[in-house]
């Protein structure tokens, strides 16, 4: 039996990665959307660039703590491997972490940046020379970090499918299916934010925004796993023999009831019946809140599945196996 | 002083393994690889109904490839390969993220939990820079293993390889493995 | 390349840096060899001698900070073939083993109950002194049994158990290969090699010799076989990696393997395909034997065998057509069946009748090299006789090795006298001898028991007192002769220091010697015993060589024929090559090999059989961790169709029972083995726990086996028990 040498902490770091990077793409185009001239979705925009940061920034301590030596990772900056994926990716990451916090922090509100800065004392001059309004600069601050969040959505993918020696990743489709599946992730975790959040609540016009853009993601991201699984039964038999992890072999379940059925094609009805009768029948959007309650959460729980699912069956998938005894 | 350009590898007569193991308890003494751990190994592939049976035994390692996928996809640098071929963990480098791992096709890395590296056949580069062979290529009592430099055109390698045919593993993945199976 | 990391170490020859330069690259180097790598100041190269099986391969010793590194093959012993199985590099961890008995101690609690004391070896000596007085005081000094197992220091067990005046010395041979070794010497007067190296057509029974390993047959044999082209023919219930690994294997009925030999030499007598030359030169009898094998057709031999009658014909032409350089190999552990004295007999006639003998490719008579002798005071012959009676019923074995069933038998029933302490060195009889309930009963009956051992064996753990021998690579040992085609003169060094409070045998005997009154026939160190061997060695500066070699061979090439000069007399009753012995037939045994058909298991029961893996010889084996990783747990090898008729799984847990015990183990569904047989691996399933891998894990062979021995040379019979097997 194959040992796995990745374990659930580089599913969790998979999955707030590409969360971080949804999260900032869906705030960022929320921030261009305007209507009549003013911004269609200004919550949405401010809600998302505050909690972007965050998941990844976590994502990546985990990373650190789950490597052999984590007081070495400085390491991975004192080199940069252009061959190496996770080379890139721990620079993309990095930048695109400080382009989070910067964005967040030009949508932090006026009274939130003063208080934070009162904690600092006075004599940290230099860190308080931070303390500007950054407000007037969030377009460009979101223009430059689409293609960062683009990156690190794709990077999670290619960290997998750059590996030559295990049929289930290797294949031009994975960084895609791990981008949408991000992508979809960062709306649904907006979606669920806002709704939660009681003190203000989310309004009509917001919920079907954000359902919209995960229909969308979800659309394009089984536009992705159909071809995956088709492509890999006209593959090689390697390929055929990896994926049958997923078509039979032990992940199956797994796959196609929790990742497939509830995590992707559940909400995603949800989310069509929700929006289709506005969208084809022309009647009101009512925007359940159990209902988006429901969807968004089973779509987090969708990409987290994914991640585990490819980390774990990846790794059980080889060219080679290994008879240790007799 | 000899700069000749060198290229050392294996070739296995895996028809003469009997599975007898010596090759991975030397390596395990030479290499103090933890219970647990092996950085070489023998396949063995059964078939048959009784009473038409077949065991194919096949001793594998490290393929100190030609174009190593885990040197490749490591981000520090840490896996690296000499000039000669052979394929290392420099480990003061290593930072234990196990990418490399999961990059080879082999399944010939493991990680070595006192220190939080990822350790590997070296083709004993100790032994070989002072001119003795590989523990594994010493210790076989059916000289299953050749250690050679396939630049040495007057070398055993070369010899074999003209004159036997033989394959290498899982060539698809283009690693260019450099073990060399006689048929 | 993906890289453009320079390796340090070529990049300063290839450039001839600065000194300056070098220098402070070179302090990165240091840093980076000094996690225990190779080179450090201290080491050291020691030549030595394996001890972890019989076959006494050279080895070199790397030592670095006062610790065992590596064990490397030591080119220069022609016989070990420049090689070290994996025992011999485990050997190491034999040294640090945690399960290590540290110091002496004696036991507290009831025998078996694992309850010891931790004593000084004066308290050790002094109360093994004082038992085995008591016992000789009580019942004589034959009232003592020393058994032990072949070692360099082997010699002084025995010699304390002979000046004590015990003539119950009993030694390995009878549960391994004194059927074989009795029955080449009862043909050739000698038991000789077989020349692999030069081979063209070997038939093997059993023997198993690819995973059986045997220096240097079994690196001659897969030379031949794979590169020199020579045909392996294997009879075995079992596909062993042998059978894997030759040409033709023949899943032979077990037990008539006999029948398959008479069935050759018929065909090649009546087809004329006998060395008429050499028969009528150097043997006696073969018209005895041309008659005696009349009846034994190639098509009668198949219905004994299951092996088809044209391909014994076809065999036995290719057998004789590659004569001399066909051998029947004898193989080792020769321990199977009751008649199996007789089926080496019938293997030996085979052999001479081609004419194989002394030649090039065939039978070899061992050469020897001379060496020293140790003169040391000699003590009377004890006066009593054997307790196994080894006179009266195995008039042919070996005296001084004894017959350890019979022997045990006797002691049991306490006739022809009681036996009351039972001395062991280096040998686990609870494991290595069938019916482990009679053992312990015999245990029982003991008034004392002390064992000598590096590890805490079974038999250990039910003795009074241990007595913690040091490991090899902690002692010298006494130079032995390796006779052989190849023959070659060894010698074990110190290696190493004992890390324990433990001694080597000479000094344990010594310590018991001189509380019993003995010191007179000990009174000499090791370093005198083997000075005394170096000075006949035929080199110059014996000793230096053998301390700086461990090894020293004849050069040149092996010579062969020195046997086949007319004036030649072969050790036989006859001085010829006793194809009919007389011998025999004065002790009321067959003179020529006759055939009976064993007894084969009823319907619902298997023929237990035994046999080895290549990393597992001793029952101590299992229990290196080294060696321990291959295999953690033994279990039953059974046809898929015999499991499919018991409802047996693989993986099931089953219960194995005989009529003299029964064990639980995991069953193996596997297509290796003859539906009729099952199989299990020795060395598991142990009661001492400090033998802490395999205490209580898996299952011991020899709770099983039942009780059964070769008629001739009383060698125990392993195969000659049926077990049933039902899903536990």
């Amino acid at each position: 039996m194959h040992e796995f040498n990745w374990g659930l902490l580089i599913v969790v770091y998979l999955f707030l990665g590409g969360l971080s990077a949804g999260l900032f793409f869906a705030a960022g185009l929320a921030n261009y959307l305007e209507v009549d001239g003013q911004p269609a979705y200004p919550r949405i925009a401010r809600m998302g660039a505050l909690l972007a940061p965050w998941p990844v920034a976590l994502g990546s301590a985990l990373l650190i703590l789950d490597l052999g030596n984590w007081y070495r990772f400085y390491k991975l900056f004192t080199h940069f491997r252009w061959e190496s994926p996770m080379s890139i990716g721990s620079w993309l990451l990095t930048l695109f972490t400080l382009i989070a916090f910067a964005y967040a922090f030009a949508w932090l509100p006026e009274e939130w940046r003063m208080k934070l800065f009162s904690k600092v004392p006075a004599t940290w001059k230099q860190v308080h020379r931070l303390n500007v309004d950054l407000s007037a600069h969030r377009k460009t601050l979101a223009m430059i970090g689409f293609p960062f969040s683009i990156g690190v959505g794709i990077y999670t993918g290619v960290l997998l499918g750059a590996v030559s020696a295990r049929p289930f990743w290797n294949t031009n489709l994975v960084a895609q299916m791990f981008l949408f599946s991000a992508l979809s992730s960062g709306a649904a975790a907006l979606l669920l934010a806002m709704v939660l959040d009681k003190r203000n609540p989310i309004e009509t016009h917001e919920t079907k925004f954000l359902i919209t853009l995960d229909i969308v993601f979800i659309s394009l991201e089984l536009f992705i796993i159909l071809p995956y699984l088709i492509h890999g039964q006209l593959s090689v038999l390697a390929v055929k023999q990896a994926l049958w992890l997923i078509l039979g072999g032990p992940y199956t379940v797994l796959f196609w009831v929790f990742f497939m059925g509830l995590g992707l094609l559940v909400p995603l009805a949800i989310e069509v019946y929700e929006l289709a009768p506005s969208l084809l029948k022309g009647r009101t959007f009512h925007g359940s809140r159990n209902l988006a309650l429901a969807a968004s959460s089973l779509v987090l729980v969708g990409g987290f599945l994914l991640r585990y699912i490819f980390v774990y069956a990846g790794q059980l998938s080889s060219f080679h196996k290994m008879g240790m005894l007799h | 002083m000899d700069i000749r350009k060198r290229r050392y590898a294996l070739v296995i007569d895996s028809r003469k393994c009997i599975n007898c193991k010596a090759c991975v308890v030397a390596c395990k003494a030479e290499n103090g690889v933890p219970t647990g751990n092996f950085r070489n190994w023998i396949n063995a592939d059964r078939q048959g109904e009784y009473p038409k049976l077949r065991i194919d035994f096949t001793p594998e390692q490290c393929h100190h490839c030609e174009h190593p996928s885990c040197v490749r996809v490591c981000p520090t640098g840490a896996s690296w390969q000499r000039k000669d071929g052979i394929v290392l963990v420099y480990e003061d480098d290593c930072i234990g993220c196990r990418y490399c791992m999961l990059a080879c096709p082999y399944d010939a890395r493991y990680f070595h939990e006192e220190s939080g590296t990822v350790h590997k056949c070296t083709l004993c580069n100790h032994r070989v820079d002072k001119g003795e062979v590989p523990a594994c290529v010493e210790t076989c009592p059916s000289k299953v293993r050749v250690f050679g430099d396939l630049e040495d055109p007057a070398g055993r390698l070369h010899e074999l390889l003209a004159t036997r045919r033989h394959i290498v593993k899982e060539p698809q993945t283009g690693n260019g493995p450099q073990l060399y199976y006689l048929l | 390349m993906g890289t453009t990391r320079m390796d340090r170490r070529l990049f300063l020859k290839a450039t001839g840096a600065t000194a300056g330069a070098a220098a402070s690259i070179q302090v990165g180097c240091l840093s980076y060899f000094k996690k225990g790598r190779s080179a450090t100041a201290d080491r050291r190269e020691v030549p030595t001698t394996c001890e972890l099986c019989p076959n006494k391969c050279s080895a070199i010793a790397v030592v670095e900070g006062g610790l065992v590194k590596k064990l490397n093959p030591n080119p220069e012993n022609p016989k070990s073939r420049d090689m070290l199985c994996a025992r011999g590099n485990a050997a190491i961890k034999q040294v640090y083993d945690p399960d290590r008995i540290k110091q002496p101690m004696i036991r507290v609690g009831a025998r078996g109950e694992g309850k010891w004391k931790p004593v000084s070896w004066d308290e050790a000596f002094d109360f093994a002194a004082k038992k085995l007085a008591e016992v000789k005081e009580k019942h004589g000094p034959q009232a003592s049994l020393w058994s032990s197992t072949e070692g360099f220091q082997e010699v002084f067990f025995k010699n304390l158990g002979l000046a004590f005046g015990s003539p119950n010395i009993v030694r390995h041979p009878t549960l391994c290969l004194a059927s074989v070794n009795l029955a080449y010497s009862m043909t050739f007067g000698t038991v000789p090699s077989f020349d692999l190296l030069n081979s063209r057509y070997v038939i093997m029974s059993g023997a198993n010799r690819f995973e059986s390993i045997i220096t240097p047959d079994t690196m001659d044999l897969i030379g031949g076989v794979m590169e020199r082209k020579a045909k392996l023919i294997y009879l075995d219930p079992r596909f062993t990696v042998t059978a894997a690994k030759a040409d033709e294997w023949y899943p032979i009925k077990p037990g008539t393997d006999l029948a398959f030999i008479l069935a050759m030499i018929h065909v090649i007598i009546k087809e004329n395909r006998h060395s008429k030359d050499f028969i009528a030169a150097y043997t006696t009898g073969f018209d005895l034997l041309a008659e005696h094998v009349k009846s034994y057709t190639p098509e009668w031999a198949e219905k004994e065998t299951e092996i088809p009658a044209k391909d014994i014909i076809r065999i036995a032409r290719e057998f004789s057509d590659a004569a001399p350089r066909s051998l029947y190999y004898a193989g080792r552990r020769s321990s199977w069946y009751q008649n199996d004295f007789q089926m080496r007999r019938a293997q030996a006639i085979l052999n001479a009748i081609v004419g194989n003998w002394d030649q090039v490719g065939g039978m070899v008579p061992n050469a020897k090299l001379p060496k020293g002798e140790f003169l040391f005071m000699p003590w009377d012959e004890p006066k009593a006789p054997r307790v196994d009676e080894i006179d009266k019923h195995f008039p042919l074995a070996a005296k001084g090795d004894g017959v350890y069933l019979k022997l045990r038998e006797n002691v049991l029933s306490g006739k022809p006298y009681p036996v009351k302490a039972w001395m062991v060195y280096k040998q686990d009889p609870m494991n290595a001898m069938p019916d482990q309930a009679k053992t312990l009963k015999m245990i029982e009956g003991m008034d004392f028991i002390g064992v000598i051992d590096v590890a805490m064996s079974d038999m250990a753990w039910y003795a009074d007192v241990v007595f913690p021998e040091s490991a090899y690579l902690e002692r010298t040992d006494p130079v032995e002769v390796m006779a052989g085609i190849w023959p070659a003169v060894v010698y074990r060094q110190q290696v190493v220091k004992p890390i324990h409070d433990t001694k080597p045998n000479l000094e344990i005997v010594q310590g018991l010697a001189k509380r019993l009154g003995l010191s007179d026939y000990f009174d000499y160190t090791i370093e005198q015993w083997v000075d005394a061997e170096f000075k006949e060695l035929p080199i110059p500066m014996a000793a230096e060589h053998m301390k700086k070699h461990g090894v020293w061979a004849a050069s040149g090439q092996p010579s062969y024929g020195k046997t086949l000069t007319p004036d030649h007399r072969f050790v036989t009753k006859t001085g010829k090559i006793e194809i009919f012995s007389e011998r025999l037939k004065e002790a009321g045994h067959d003179p020529l090999p006759v055939y009976a058909s064993p007894e084969q298991p009823p319907a619902d029961r298997f023929r237990l059989i035994l046999g080895r893996v290549g990393y597992f010889t001793h029952a101590n084996h299992s229990n290196n961790v080294w060696l321990h990783e291959f295999m953690k747990e033994n279990d039953l090898w059974i046809n898929p169709k015999s499991a499919a008729k018991l409802g047996i799984l693989n993986g099931a847990i089953v219960d194995v029972t005989s009529s003299v015990g029964s064990v639980k183990l995991k069953a193996r569904v596997t297509e290796e083995i003859r539906p009729d047989c099952v199989f299990m691996l020795h060395g598991f399933g142990k009661k001492s726990k400090m033998q802490s891998l395999v205490y209580n894990v898996g299952a011991s062979d020899a709770v099983i086996l039942e009780t059964a021995w070769d008629k001739v040379s009383g060698n125990a019979a392993f195969h000659e028990t049926f077990v049933k097997v039902t899903n536990a």
